[in-house]
């Protein structure tokens, strides 16, 4: 293929000239193609910067906390008996080793890491030490030792918090509070600056007390050589049941792959604009080659050759990608300072704890949306310039040539379109993988473009009657004139039902994920009191209630039933399960829907077989079903757990696996209690046993006591929060495409120009004509809303049984709620006559004779 | 490519256009043949409808014919392919149409230069060559305005330059003055006849006017699809 310098190398200079006034003398027009392709590039790229920014932060904390490390040695929710650490260490076949207690902690309302190291075997692993200013230094490490509740945090934050080397202060950690007093602050170098900004440096034991893990380690970090590292047998030998020696990268890529069908489907919402936004690119430049088609009639009938028009075409093309593609990298960047946010509020709120200061600007990334904005405007204009390049010199005599040409066409398009709706159904069907489901998803928006037109001539020929026993002639024309101009008419209401249906299909995959899951939290949560530590977001997982606090729960009388429940995450070879512990009440059992099972068979397995109940999600993605077995990893080895039954859930993507709680205590040896859920006797006043409570346990322990309709609520908030993004990944792409149409619909009409001078010289009105336009143009918008809702509704469907199963692993019951559905149409109806506005204006204001000259 | 072996510049041998309205077949031309010499200048004469842009585009290249053959100074051009036929246009036709066709992004001048820049030519020294056309038209003051900042007849006066700029050896003029009043018509003709015959260039002019077609050489009249004498044309 030529190379794109020696494309343009032969072009004649004046075609150029001449084409780039043209793109002068239309400035509005080439303006909303440049900022369509700028909005759809900006999200893509705000996307990309937002998710590789997470990514980013997340790799530098995992390389910060996991330092030089090469193994290490971790077991279950408890840890390790730090006995373990001093007969490794005295077997001498772990030269290199350092122990680790890790957790996290709350000050104020920010939350912190806290990392318990060994300061004497602290250096060869991370030397986090050595960023304590020198002259700070002397007397710290006594003071880690030897100072109950001795911590060294960031000067960034020792500022911020307004405190003072010596200065005692108070931590939480679950929910209890912790004494503890800064003995020093580092000031780590730029590059790791955003990392350790919120790290909290301790001695091992000091973190032990701190996170109430005394006599517990969190894990053992390894160095270990090439030699050590080809005995791996001999040292797992070494390591008692439930315990493991694994990479240390395993645990960061596991955490890793939690997040990643999140970004997978953010960074599709974000493609999605980009096509839309190259959509405008196509159906600005097929206006401006229509509109030029005597033109270009005009320079094949000179000598032009069609590789000529090829070149100029493509490249109006290229320069309108470009300058669209450099104004949307910048937007870009701009709206990624804020995506990042959401991004970040989401991962907390769903997967883990992770703090993103920054945005990371790579290259790749900025490389990628300039590939994408060029490349796309490229592929997007191959059309255009292709009918360019066929101009056939005739044409230059022939005015209604292109219409008759237009109308050949409607058939083999119309096949094409259903061949690639068929193609599309048949991607889905081809394979389970999500890159196929979004093809299908991309190939179904295609071959549905190609059907409008039929659709739109289909549309006329039967409405012309029917508008004009409505409105008389001008209705007729109105009708008339869309069907007349479909070469354009055509492509402007696919643009913009394409776009309407993407807002119609998200729409109703949001309002029907959101109905699901209030009914599940409706069924899942029947109780009546819900009662847990006062724990940072994502950091559930180490918070407990206090014995003290359980009976104070135990003994309240009006407490009819108690459910308890202690959610962990356990490593299982390569992968983090999400294990929960239930202790369940009487009225516990009705609260579960189960896919695969029934209450009679799955309870009694429950309750006294080896057995465990999952999610729809993990079943999904595991390819598991009831009566399967499940490994996991335990304290006391590998061992097999029967499926009971597959319930549904939307806890995690990731999915859950349940057992019961004495279960859990026997393999786990973790007798925590995290969560606790009261019924209540009939009668009793939630509120009162909740002021009870305050008052009772108010002293104990910070915790979070809500009525389960508080908890309803609070969930379906970080449902919507986690939706925010998408939300305004939907404004952008009904942006994208609002200015495609308003591009579109504006250069229709003023090239009706000439046509509308004539009527106003055989008497029609201003107001006449305004009237005209704005019918013409709202029966645009009417046929693109009506066309974009069964485009809309299969898009749902695609986006509900197999983008979401395939991404996520949950199905939902589908609700069409009818205001999504007139709100589309609304919409299109509304953008294509705001559309019409200006050019209405105009032609209601030309002077007849103006336009009627012949050039 | 087949050579023609006569001895006339423009030869036509059994031309046939075929249109298809919708199932109906409409013979535009049905085997017309024609020769032309070199230099001369030739109306052709008949009703709308008869054809006679359409035999202007066969010669020109823009359009194939259904059947039969059209020589040019020898060549073929219906055996050559859309490309050939695009360079051959290039360099050895130019058009004037009824409704000038100027290209409106350009100015006067860069649309005279546009034909010599796509035949190779060096532009500077194109200008000349333009400036003396230019002149020759009377225009040789709005080499910088855009055509719709001029007059139809100034516009029209501008396509002759244009068709001639590059010397090519047949001018094809599809009713020249259809749009002009009769002074700007008459001026545009008389200006047509002279640069012509200073060029030597080969004129097929397309006319419903008898008056026009009286300054030519030599007179076709199409009718039915074919040429008949000038005697047997009922107006």
């Amino acid at each position: 293929m030529r190379s794109l310098s020696s494309l343009f190398a032969n072009s004649s200079s004046l075609l150029w000239r001449a084409s780039l006034r043209h793109l002068g003398r239309h400035p509005w027009q080439m303006a909303l193609s440049i900022l369509g392709i700028a909005l759809g590039v900006a999200v893509v790229v705000a996307v990309d910067l937002a998710n590789e920014s997470a990514r980013r932060a997340f790799d530098h904390s995992m390389q910060t906390v996991t330092g030089q490390a090469t193994h290490q040695i971790v077991a279950g929710p408890m840890g390790l008996d730090e006995q373990l650490y001093v007969i490794l260490r005295r077997s001498g076949r772990l030269p290199v080793s350092a122990p680790v207690v890790e957790g996290y902690l709350a000050y104020g309302k920010q939350t912190l890491r806290l990392l318990g190291v060994d300061p004497f075997a602290e250096s060869r692993f991370r030397n986090l030490l050595s960023h304590v200013p020198v002259k700070t230094e002397e007397g710290l490490l006594k003071r880690l030792l030897t100072q109950p509740g001795a911590v060294v945090m960031s000067r960034e934050r020792m500022e911020a918090f307004g405190l003072s080397v010596g200065q005692p202060f108070e931590l939480w950690h679950s929910g209890q509070r912790r004494q503890a007093v800064l003995a020093g602050y580092f000031e780590p170098p730029a590059e790791q600056r955003a990392v350790l900004r919120d790290l909290l440096l301790a001695d091992i034991s000091t973190a032990q007390e701190l996170l109430g893990q005394v006599g517990r380690l969190s894990r053992i970090d390894l160095i270990l050589s090439d030699v050590d590292a080809e005995n791996l047998d001999a040292i797992n030998s070494l390591l008692p049941a439930g315990s493991r020696l694994i990479p240390a990268a395993s645990r960061g890529l596991a955490m890793q792959e939690m997040t990643r069908a999140f970004s997978v489907n953010l960074t599709a919402m974000s493609l999605l604009a980009l096509v839309v936004g190259l959509f405008l690119i196509y159906n600005t430049l097929s206006f401006s080659v229509l509109q030029r088609r005597e033109l270009m009639g005009q320079l094949r009938v000179l000598g032009a050759t069609r590789a000529d028009l090829f070149r100029l075409v493509l490249g109006e093309g290229l320069l309108i990608g470009s300058l669209g593609t450099l104004l949307g990298l910048l937007l870009g960047i701009l709206l990624a300072q804020e995506l990042v946010q959401l991004v970040t509020q989401t991962i907390n709120d769903l997967y883990f704890v992770l703090t993103v200061r920054e945005l990371s600007l790579t290259p790749m990334g900025i490389i990628k949306g300039l590939l994408l904005g060029v490349g796309g405007s490229l592929l997007a204009v191959l059309v255009p310039a292709s009918e360019a390049a066929l101009s056939p010199p005739r044409s230059v005599q022939n005015r209604s040539g292109v219409e008759q040409g237009a109308r050949k066409l409607l058939q083999p398009f119309a096949w094409s379109g259903i061949a690639l709706l068929i193609a599309a159904a048949v991607l889905l069907q081809l394979s389970d993988s999500l890159l196929f489901g979004f093809i299908a998803l991309f190939v179904l928006i295609l071959g549905f473009s190609l059907l409008t037109p039929m659709w739109v001539s289909l549309i006329c020929r039967y409405s012309a009657p029917l508008f004009g026993r409505l409105f008389g002639s001008p209705g007729r024309m109105a009708v008339g004139g869309v069907q007349a101009s479909l070469s354009r008419t055509g492509v402007a209401i696919a643009a913009l039902s394409i776009a309407v249906a993407t807002t119609v299909g998200v729409g109703v995959m949001v309002g029907s994920f959101r109905v699901s899951v209030q009914q599940w939290l409706e069924s899942s949560l029947q109780a009546d009191i819900f009662i847990s530590p006062d724990a940072p977001s994502g950091t559930g997982y180490e918070a407990a209630l206090t014995p003290a606090v359980l009976q104070i729960i135990e003994r309240l009388p009006e407490v009819a039933g108690i459910r308890q429940s202690r959610p962990v995450e356990i490593q299982s070879g390569d992968e983090i399960v999400h294990l929960t512990a239930l202790r369940l009440a009487a009225e516990s059992y009705a609260g579960m829907q189960f896919l695969e099972g029934t209450p009679d068979t799955v309870w009694p397995l429950f309750d006294r077989e080896q057995a465990v109940i999952i999610s729809e999600p993990y079943a999904y993605h595991h390819g598991l079903h009831a009566g399967d077995t499940l490994e996991l990893e335990t304290n006391q080895g590998r061992q097999p757990f029967k499926i009971a039954g597959v319930f549904r859930d939307y806890e995690t993507e990731q999915g859950v696996v349940k057992m019961r709680m004495p279960l859990y205590q026997y393999y786990w040896g973790d007798k925590s209690v995290y969560s606790t859920w009261l019924y209540l006797q009939p009668g009793v006043d939630v509120d009162a046993v909740l002021a009870k409570l305050h008052r009772l346990v108010g002293d104990q322990q910070a915790l979070r006591i809500h009525a389960s309709k508080t908890l309803r609520e609070a969930s379906i908030k970080t449902f919507d929060r986690t939706f925010a993004i998408t939300h305004v990944l939907r404004l952008l792409v009904i942006g994208v495409a609002f200015v495609g149409i308003l591009s579109a619909l504006m250069a229709l009409q003023l090239e009706k120009a000439r046509e509308l001078a004539v009527l106003r010289a055989m008497g029609f009105t201003p107001r006449q004509v305004w009237g005209l336009v704005t019918a013409q143009t709202g029966f645009m918008g009417l046929i693109s809303g009506l066309l974009a809702l069964p485009l809309g509704l299969v898009l749902a469907a695609v986006l509900i049984f197999v983008v979401n199963r395939r991404a996520f692993g949950w199905s939902m019951d589908v609700v069409v709620p009818g205001m999504v559905l007139l709100d589309a149409v609304l919409l299109a109806l509304i953008a294509a006559l705001l559309a019409g506005l200006y050019p209405a204006w105009r032609m209601s204001q030309t002077a007849p004779a103006q336009a009627l000259r012949e050039e | 490519m087949e050579n023609d072996c006569s001895n006339a510049f423009i030869r036509l041998n059994s031309l046939t256009r075929i249109y298809l309205q919708g199932e109906r077949e409409q013979r535009v031309l049905d085997g017309v043949c024609g020769e032309i010499q070199r230099g001369e200048t030739v109306a052709l004469l008949g009703r709308s409808g008869c054809g006679k842009s359409t035999l202007l585009n066969l010669i020109g290249g823009i359009d194939q014919p259904d059947g039969g053959d059209i020589f040019i100074n020898g060549t073929c051009i219906n055996q050559m392919d859309e490309h050939g036929r695009t360079l051959f246009r290039r360099r050895h036709i130019g058009f004037i149409y009824q409704f000038f066709n100027l290209i409106p992004t350009l100015t006067v001048m860069e649309n005279l230069l546009l034909p010599l820049e796509l035949n190779g030519y060096d532009l500077a020294e194109g200008r000349c060559r333009c400036m003396t056309l230019l002149e020759q038209v009377g225009l040789s003051q709005r080499e910088e305005s855009y055509p719709d900042q001029l007059s139809g007849g100034e516009q029209q006066r501008v396509a002759v330059a244009r068709a001639l700029v590059h010397r090519p050896a047949v001018v094809l003029a599809d009713e020249p003055t259809g749009n002009l009043d009769l002074e700007s018509g008459q001026q545009v003709l008389d200006l047509l006849d002279q640069l012509v015959r200073d060029e030597q260039c080969t004129l097929i002019m397309v006319t419903h006017s008898q008056a026009v077609a009286a300054r030519a050489d030599r007179v076709f009249n199409l009718r039915q699809g074919q040429f008949v004498a000038s005697e047997d044309v009922v107006w």
